[in-house]
């Protein structure tokens, strides 16, 4: 590898940009000191063993369901460059000292702007620059007991092409990505175990030990046990991976904002039927959306008080309320002054040069050179697109002190697996620091990305080798190892509802995967014969399939199909997400839920999902009309593993509900796939083929055959789908177990409405004759038409009383507002 | 004068409400030219949670909530008020109105805070319809005091005072084009004018003490909120000016807050969990002499 890559880099390039400072290889063509420290078999590694890796990170990311997406785009795997960045110790420790001193100064900053303001009036920064920044939340001032807002931060950091460390921005408000550190070292250490045995670096696993401590120790007051909980703007939010991935490895329960409450200028959390007292909140939702009172009004993500709590010290917010004004590009010219009036030490890690352009001689030196420099707002809110450099200027004249001028950064390049082989590419890296005991500690690791635009960033591990191979991992001893910590479940209703839809979108994809391989294996047989009576099956199913997903064309119908069209509407029905009731949604939507309880549910889960979208990759790849069954085949095999997964859980009311969630649906569906099958009449050979079918896909066609010898009538078929107490796929079974799950409801009292509509359910089916039942008239059987029309108001019913009486949440809250004055 | 204020905002709900959150700006500011008596703030259902901070302006704000179900949600502020004759400093008021830009005078003791007072808030950009419409009132080595004044009386008389002719959404281009508006809407129109040159000025929340009619009694309610803007004159004074009524803010205002726009200090503003779809707001505010 490395020889390719010293080839690489010795060729002269096009490109415009200096020379970039280069992390493998010296000038000279030497390796750097930390690449030679490295296993002569890591550096021997070939492009075709390197394409092997990069297969299996693939792999791995994909089961353990790591997902990226862009703001504004659906979510894309996560991607991992196999090569880590490796940096040696002596390389690393000047931005170790520059982070922590850093961290230290902005948290200070921090600390003045919400409180004297002496920065400002002592003219160190100039009030606009603060002021005038969307992330300086004044409802804050003045209030702020917590004297270190600033818990965890960020910094995204180059080299210089003399490798000098250079900081290009800091995120300090919600700082995202440790998450993706982690998940990046768990999937290297993995699939290049040689390589990562072999170096002296530093494991990470003691920095997140240290994160987790801090946040503990974060809480106000003396709280002996406190609770910390991670508040998500939900699995739509573009780094949900991230934060549930955080919250639990760190075993802090994932909650979203409608989930808390403000009483008593505290916050609580409902969980197992009470409130309990939460003491902090670690936060990924924007400061400006978190309080509906106070900050934005028309947030959904938000905590109603919460401001009004912080302002009264009995909750820790980490980061703190406002602390993302120090993010602000437009501070960077000032922070050298900054740290020697605060910290009264020099600042050690310089910032890309900036010019803050409300200063008017800045600004008169950046008009000169517009072309060369970058120009951007101070808050980083995004500026109309494609702006000619005219209205650009126009735009800052309007308003300098809202934007800064930046040099263009430089970036060192290090090893990447491209298409064709290694090649250098520039790369930056995000360092995490985090206030642990007296002093910030920066994680030796981080997340590095290669430097791409429009694309998910394609990341890289980043490893920091030990001085010497005793040195503890991150030089921290003292830290109580992570023993398998579980967060303790939030059993608040929307964790409660999307258990519950977990269980009846497992149960939906499940059934529609069932018809659709039947569907399929008709086709096969019988697409060039519409007439004959397995054709006429076909058209049955192909109608069926359209009334629990229906297509934009209307079912496929009639002799005149072409063969060729039941493939289309099969891979339609797989991977269409828009199209109602497919299998894409309803793993859309059984994903959606599962990231929404990310905590509460095993690893494996993702591992699903993982095989799910492979099968579905191929499928769309591929024209052959056997890939339909297979592709469907492994979906099934996947999902029927979650049956696996639900097993294993603990019997809490989450898993409650699941199993509540999967036996409503599998009712509902065994009542909608005998409707308009077994309720018509078509002859004999028809008959015959499309009750096998019906038994096929309810997954009964064994005991079928044990219990009736093979003799397939309609009484027997509905008797087994419906009324059978010993088969688990009939409608009488499933109610019975519905029956003992809800007993174990915390609010069921034997008479709640789910209760009662339960009971009419089961009268309703034992009251039935079924010689009777099955009698024709004409073509058709009235009586269960009848029955199962009225069996499944009652379960819709149903479904919607349990919503009502064990998943309801408040209200949502809406803001008011004086309107008027005169 | 002294004055026995009363400030009642009643919202009734066609539906339950289960909890109200709400925060309030009704208590008047202790100022050199204005002392505050007995002051209390009432919330009807009683509230459980009653507690009053000083904000990032130094107005008081009171946090409240009620978890009590109603569909009538009543707050009452009641205060005892004096407001002084405030003695202007005429040397400073004469100034040449292009000194007072709080950035060019470092010299100045509060300068640094006023420049915040000087840029752009949501609900006052500066455009350059504003920027324009001021230029006629500041003209060169203009005195700001008289400049300030000018811009008052021409916005009096170029714009009409209408209940209704704006909204909450309406923005001053909005206000330009209908050349009428509220309180609200000429004091955000004065600081766009004021700030689009650099000066600062803040919106001012409170009361105006309305005469009743002659050989009337006062009527209850006959008055309301009231808003109007003052600009920063450099020696530690702010000029209140008064478009709706083309008068100086003397002793029949009382000041409640101020801040950057309306936004800052709404008189109550609150949010609400429940399925009612309307409510009706009603506010009475009264300034009685005493």
């Amino acid at each position: 590898m490395l020889q390719d890559y010293s080839t690489a880099v010795a060729q002269p390039t096009l490109s415009p940009e200096p020379t970039r400072y280069d992390e493998v290889v010296a000038p000279d063509g030497t390796l750097r000191p930390a690449w030679k420290a490295l296993a002569s078999s890591a550096i021997g590694l070939t492009h075709e063993e390197l394409q092997r890796i990069s297969a299996d990170i693939v792999r791995f990311l994909s089961d353990d369901g790591v997902r990226y997406s862009r703001p504004g785009e659906s979510p894309s795997w996560w991607r991992l460059d196999p090569v880590p960045i490796v940096v040696s110790a002596q390389e690393w420790a000047p931005l170790e000292i520059g982070l922590a001193q850093r961290a230290e100064l902005l948290n200070a900053i921090l600390v003045d702007l919400y409180g004297p303001q002496t920065l400002l009036s002592s003219g160190v920064v100039p009030p606009e620059v603060v002021l005038g920044h969307s992330g300086f939340l004044r409802v804050l001032r003045g209030s702020s007991r917590d004297p270190h807002p600033l818990l965890v931060t960020a910094s995204d950091v180059a080299r210089t092409a003399t490798g000098d460390w250079q900081v290009l921005a800091d995120r300090t408000g919600a700082p995202s990505g440790i998450g993706y550190a982690m998940e990046n070292r768990r999937v290297i250490s993995r699939v290049v175990p040689e390589l990562y045995r072999g170096a002296a670096l530093h494991r990470v696993a003691p920095f997140f030990q240290a994160v987790r401590a801090a946040m503990i120790d974060a809480a106000p007051g003396e709280a002996s046990d406190p609770r910390v909980v991670l508040l998500s703007p939900g699995p739509q939010s573009e780094t949900a991976y991230d934060q549930s991935f955080l919250a639990s490895s760190l075993g802090f329960p994932l909650v979203q904002g409608s989930d808390l409450v403000v009483r008593d200028g505290i916050v609580w959390m409902p969980a197992f039927g009470r409130l309990e007292r939460v003491d902090v909140i670690v936060r990924r939702v924007d400061a400006s959306f978190s309080d509906p009172l106070e900050l934005r009004g028309d947030s959904q993500l938000g905590v109603t008080g919460l401001v009004e709590a912080v302002r009264r010290g009995t909750v820790t917010v980490v980061n703190g309320l406002g602390s993302g004004v120090v993010e602000n590009l437009g501070l960077a010219p000032f922070l050298a002054r900054a740290c020697e009036v605060l910290l009264d030490e020099p600042l050690r890690l310089p910032t890309i040069r900036s010019y803050w352009l409300g200063d008017p001689d800045e600004l008169d030196l950046v008009r000169a050179r517009a072309d060369e420099l970058t120009i951007r707002t101070i808050d980083r809110s995004p500026l109309p697109p494609d702006l000619d450099p005219e209205r650009l200027l126009a735009l800052v004249d309007a308003e300098p002190h809202r934007f800064v001028a930046q040099e263009r950064p430089h970036h060192s390049q290090t090893v990447a697996l491209g298409p064709l082989g290694v090649r250098p590419e520039p790369v930056v890296i995000r360092t995490f620091s985090v206030r642990y005991g007296s002093a910030y500690r920066t994680l030796l690791g981080g997340l590095g990305s290669i430097m791409e635009t429009g694309r998910v960033p394609r990341s890289k591990d980043v490893w920091v080798l030990k001085e010497r191979a005793d040195e503890p991992d991150q030089r921290l001893v003292e830290v109580l190892p992570m023993t398998t910590v579980r967060a303790p479940a939030a059993m608040v209703p929307r964790v409660l509802e999307d258990m519950f839809w977990f269980g009846r979108y497992a149960e939906r994809a499940e059934d529609t995967l069932r018809l659709v391989i039947a569907a399929h294996g008709l086709a096969q047989d019988f697409r060039y014969r519409p007439w004959s009576a397995g054709g006429q099956t076909l058209q049955v199913l192909a109608r069926k399939l359209h009334d629990l997903s229906p297509g934009p064309d209307g079912p496929l119908d009639g002799e005149s199909v072409d063969g060729a069209a039941h493939d289309d509407e099969l891979r339609s029905v797989l991977l269409d997400p828009f199209r109602p009731g497919s299998v894409a949604q309803s793993i859309g939507s059984l994903r959606d839920a599962a990231q929404a309880v990310r905590d509460q549910l095993s690893p494996d889960v993702w591992r699903v999902f993982g095989a799910i979208d492979r099968a579905a990759g191929t499928l769309a790849g591929s024209r052959l009309s056997l890939q339909v069954n297979d592709s469907a085949g492994r979906m099934l095999t996947a999902i029927s593993a979650l049956h696996g997964v639900t097993d294993s859980m603990m019997r809490d009311d989450g898993w409650r509900m699941i199993v509540l969630g999967r036996a409503v649906e599998r009712c509902l569906q065994v009542v909608r796939l005998v409707d308009g099958t077994v309720t018509t009449r078509r002859g004999i050979d028809i008959d015959r083929d499309v009750l096998t079918s019906v038994l096929g896909i309810a997954e009964s066609a064994v005991t079928h055959r044990r219990r009736y010898r093979g003799y397939v009538r309609p009484a027997g078929v509905v008797e087994l789908l419906m009324f059978d107490l010993d088969n688990p796929r009939s409608v009488a079974f499933n109610l019975e177990r519905v029956a003992e799950v809800l007993r174990g409801l915390p609010a069921s009292t034997g008479s709640t409405r789910p209760e009662r509509l339960l009971a009419d359910l089961r009268s309703e089916l034992e009251g039935v004759d079924l010689a009777g039942l099955v009698v024709i008239e004409g073509e058709r059987r009235p009586y269960l038409e009848q029955t199962l029309g009225s069996v499944r108001g009652l379960l819709t019913r149903f479904a919607d009383a349990v919503a009502e009486v064990h998943l309801t949440s408040a209200p949502t809250p809406r803001s008011f507002d004086l309107g008027g004055t005169s | 004068m002294r004055y026995r204020v009363r400030h009642t905002t009643t919202y009734t709900y066609d539906d339950d409400v289960s909890d109200s959150y709400g925060i309030a700006h009704v208590t008047p500011r202790e100022l050199p030219w204005q002392h505050v008596g007995a002051h209390e703030v009432v919330v009807d259902p009683v509230a459980t949670d009653l507690h009053a901070t000083v904000d990032h302006f130094g107005n008081t704000r009171t946090y409240f909530q009620v978890d009590r179900r109603h569909q009538v949600l009543r707050v009452e502020a009641r205060s005892e008020v004096e407001v002084l004759t405030e003695v202007r400093d005429d040397v400073a008021d004469a100034q040449a109105w292009e000194t007072c830009r709080p950035r060019l005078r470092p010299d100045v003791l509060d300068a640094w805070s006023a420049r915040e007072l000087a840029l752009r808030s949501d609900l006052v950009p500066h455009t350059p319809t504003a920027f324009a419409y001021a230029a006629e009132s500041l003209l060169p080595g203009r005195p700001v005091a008289e400049a300030a004044l000018d811009l008052m009386h021409r916005i009096h008389r170029d714009f009409e005072y209408e209940q209704g002719a704006t909204t909450v959404t309406s923005t001053i281009d909005d206000l330009f084009e209908a050349r009428a508006g509220v309180c609200q809407d000429f004091a955000h129109l004065t600081l766009a004018c004021l700030r689009s040159h650099g000066l600062a000025a803040r919106y001012v929340s409170g009361y105006l003490a309305t005469d009743p009619p002659p050989g009337r009694d006062r009527v209850v309610g006959a008055d309301a909120s009231h808003a109007w803007a003052a600009v920063w004159i450099p020696g530690g004074t702010w000029l209140a000016v008064d478009p709706t009524n083309d008068q100086l803010a003397g002793e029949r205002y009382v000041t409640t807050a101020w801040g950057r726009d309306y936004a800052d200090v709404p008189p109550v503003k609150g949010v609400i969990y429940s399925e009612a779809s309307t409510s009706l707001l009603d506010v009475e505010v009264d300034v009685a002499p005493v």
